[in-house]
């Protein structure tokens, strides 16, 4: 150092700083859509090992970040200009923020000097992206940068996890500065609580422990905190039975003597009924109980004991009354309990519901076997796949029916319902599992949301296979007409002109159509083995004419 | 459809905008990180939870960087808590607290503008006097006064001041800091 003074410090460009920053942190993909804004940062990507990901859409890329985030269990880095590139991110985010995935968003921004004066492509993304984020910042001034990017990547991911947006004005991507001169990282009023308190786990413990119809329910938090081998440990050794809501999947399999069910509008009605009738304590972990997930709140377990575990201490007393609150990280907190338990046993003789593992039935309408019989032998194929959901009948279906743990979790949008998240999840995730083939479950309708990004598959020779349920329909729509608008059926015709196999030719991929129900598995498996990017198109109404209705269910 | 459903459109959530029957006022300090654009975050916060507020000041401390703001909310206790914990969930807040009767000093500061003539000054200067006014201006009959008290305190002055003209008048958001230590 002594000898530099003679010699200028050496100076670095914003642009360079980011990139420098980002491959610091462990990036190793980005998925992102230039634009003016943005372009310094991609000059200098350009000499960088990071691989970006060219989206066709900007929604697209934020999907591939979450899908990634959810495989990799590390944030999802995805990218936009100005304006019409960060409005696209919003429904991204959205989905994020109400799923709590990690993601970080970088945005350009139009230069300093210009802001405020309604630029080319200026939008005001810090406002719009500020409820659907967990933190956003415009950065004004360069030395600002690389603690910006680190802290946004700590942030996303740690605490309840969530998306993390950075808009950074195009004059300071371009502005040269002495590299050292850099601002500390100072985030006084961020403190996620990890370590459960003592007292309030004890408590847990002795209610549990004196608990006759104990039940655990659990949401996505589990998988969030990677706590699923601290989890099974504990219900194992305690015999308490499980329930899950749609993003607990995935935790614990469903021929598990303690698995219960899933509770939820779309559960199952016996596993509502165990959890709000039946059980005198709840144990609740990682799931913020949606008004999705349970039915009746002023009346939910009024005299049970709840024991809510939460990361998040604004989640607990939000939606329900919690007896024993407990902030803290599930897999610390679990650790923890299971040290416990060791030395206390709390353990039940048998688990105190037996449920039939009898077929849970969802409906019989609207080629319900169909449906069931494609997740069933979707299910059947004996190896490690990552799969998404869209949004639809065909989410509760898969839900359902995907039983196979070397497919789950699911990869779906659970907060937000995004339909069109699917296939670019998807396509995410396999950037963060290559080795893994995936698989996107997706209706007619969703499919048709983001199917551009069907050429990033091809582009990237991804070994993805498109499974559209098809049933020229918006079913869930339907599904609702029915049952509340008295079969006014509108708005959910889709008509039938799309010819799948011929717009997956026509971008580059294989198009196959399934059209009777001994095509279902043989089509599946051959698109799997050819590792190439694949539509199936699987036309209901003919299986439906094809089909016996005889399904060999071989799970659940 | 689904077995046993009930869809939630005919469940009984409320959210926070409904709950008006239980509603009480609380006053909530936010000490936060004086950042550009942190007042938009706590009014979104707020607007976008359905919290209502009738009141939010804001302004600095004696630590450099540090802002406070005191916002009077209506909710129940239920909804306050959620207020406080959503607030704290923001990076850039450092603490919430809430301001409660018994423990803690409220202060509302509020400047009117008079006719001041030969017929009402003797009338002003009473109200002057009773309530520890402080005049700021007097010119060509018109008279500049600032009052500073408790909200039930502001709120007679407003009754009292009904007896004259007023020009123009004004009053803070309540103010307040926790007693002790
Ligand atoms: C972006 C978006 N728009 C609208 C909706 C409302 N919506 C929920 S399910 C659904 C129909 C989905 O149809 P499809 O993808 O064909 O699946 P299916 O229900 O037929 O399985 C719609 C329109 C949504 N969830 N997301």
């Amino acid at each position: 150092m002594s000898q530099s003074k003679q010699i200028r410090p050496p100076r670095i460009e914003g642009s360079e700083a980011i990139v420098k920053a980002l491959e610091n942190l462990d990036v190793d993909v980005i998925f992102g859509y230039p634009g003016g804004a943005n372009l310094p940062i991609y000059d200098k990507l350009s000499g960088s090992k990071i691989k970006h990901i060219l989206a066709r859409h900007e929604q697209g890329a934020a999907h591939m970040a979450d899908g990634y985030a959810r495989v990799a269990k590390k944030p999802g880095v995805c990218m936009a200009t100005s304006g019409p590139g960060a409005t696209n991110l919003v429904t991204g985010l959205a989905n994020a923020m109400l799923d709590s995935t990690p993601i970080v968003a970088i945005t350009g921004q139009i230069a300093r000097h210009l802001i405020g004066t309604d630029a080319f492509q200026e939008v005001d993304c810090i406002n719009i992206t500020m409820p659907v984020t967990k933190h956003n910042e415009l950065i004004r001034h360069e030395k600002d940068l690389v603690p910006a990017i680190e802290s946004a990547f700590y942030i996303a991911n740690s605490g309840r996890k969530g998306p993390v947006l950075i808009d950074l004005p195009v004059d300071v991507l371009k502005a040269s500065y002495p590299h050292e001169f850099q601002n500390e990282i100072r985030l006084p009023g961020y403190n996620p609580t990890i370590k459960g308190n003592v007292g309030q786990i004890k408590k847990a413990l002795k209610a549990l422990g004196r608990a006759e119809r104990p039940i655990i329910l659990i949401g996505g938090g589990v998988v969030l905190s990677k706590a699923v081998p601290e989890f099974l440990h504990f219900v194992r050794t305690t015999n308490i039975p499980v329930l899950r809501t749609m993003m607990g999947t995935g935790v614990i399999p469903v021929d598990d003597p303690l698995f219960a069910g899933m509770i939820g509008t779309h559960g199952n009605s016996r596993a509502n009924k165990i959890l709000t009738r039946e059980a005198d304590v709840i144990f609740t972990m990682g799931t913020r109980l949606g008004d999705r997930s349970f039915i009746k709140q002023p009346t939910f377990a009024k005299n049970s004991t709840v024991i809510h575990l939460d990361i998040d201490p604004a989640e607990i007393g939000k939606k329900i009354r919690a007896d024993i609150p407990i902030v803290g990280d599930i897999k610390a907190v679990l650790t923890d309990m299971n040290q416990r338990i060791a030395k206390k046993p709390i353990t039940k003789e048998k688990p105190w519901v037996s449920v039939s593992k009898r077929k849970s039935k969802l409906s019989t309408r609207d080629n319900a076997e169909i449906l069931e019989g494609i997740f069933t032998k979707l299910s059947s194929i004996d190896m490690k796949l990552n799969i998404s959901t869209d949004v639809g009948r065909h989410q509760m279906w898969a839900n359902h029916f995907c039983t196979n743990p070397d497919h789950l979790p699911l990869l779906t949008s659970g907060g937000l319902g995004t339909m069109g998240f699917g296939m670019p999840a998807a396509i995410g995730a396999w950037f963060a599992e290559p080795d893994v083939p995936v698989v996107s479950i997706s209706g007619d309708g969703s499919f048709m949301m983001n199917m551009q990004e069907f050429t990033v598959a091809v582009e990237h020779e991804i070994p993805l296979t498109v499974i559209i349920v098809n049933d020229y329909r918006l079913g869930m729509i339907r599904e609702l007409q029915h049952s509340l608008y008295k079969n006014r059926y509108t708005v959910h015709d889709l008509g039938r002109t799309l010819d799948y196999k011929k717009l997956a030719e026509a971008m580059g991929g294989v198009g196959m159509c399934v059209t009777h129900e001994n095509q279902i598995l043989p089509a599946i498996q051959k698109s799997i083995d050819s590792r190439k990017p694949t539509l199936i198109d699987f036309n209901l109404e003919n299986i439906s004419k094809s089909s016996h209705l005889s399904w060999d269910t071989k799970a659940s | 459809m689904v077995e046993g459903l009930v869809h939630p459109s005919c469940s009984v959530f409320k959210t926070a905008m409904e709950k008006t029957e239980k509603e009480k006022r609380h006053i909530i300090a936010i000490e936060v990180e004086d950042i550009p654009g942190v007042l938009s975050r706590i009014s979104t916060l707020f607007s976008r939870r359905g919290y209502n507020i009738d009141s939010l000041t804001v302004g600095n401390t004696h630590k450099p960087g540090v802002s406070r703001f005191t916002i009077v909310v209506r909710g129940d206790d239920t909804v306050l808590e959620q207020i406080r914990k959503q607030s704290q969930k923001l990076v850039h807040v450092l603490t919430t607290e809430y301001l409660k009767r018994d423990n803690a000093i409220t202060r509302e500061f509020a400047i009117v503008k008079l006719v001041y003539d030969k017929k009402t000054a003797i009338g002003i200067n009473e109200l002057v006097d009773l309530y520890g006014a402080r005049m700021l201006s007097s010119t060509d009959e018109v008279l500049m006064v600032e009052f500073s008290g408790t909200e039930e305190k502001i709120n007679l002055v407003f009754e009292d001041l009904k007896a004259f003209e007023v020009l123009e008048s004004l009053r803070t958001g309540k103010i307040g800091m926790r007693v002790g230590r």
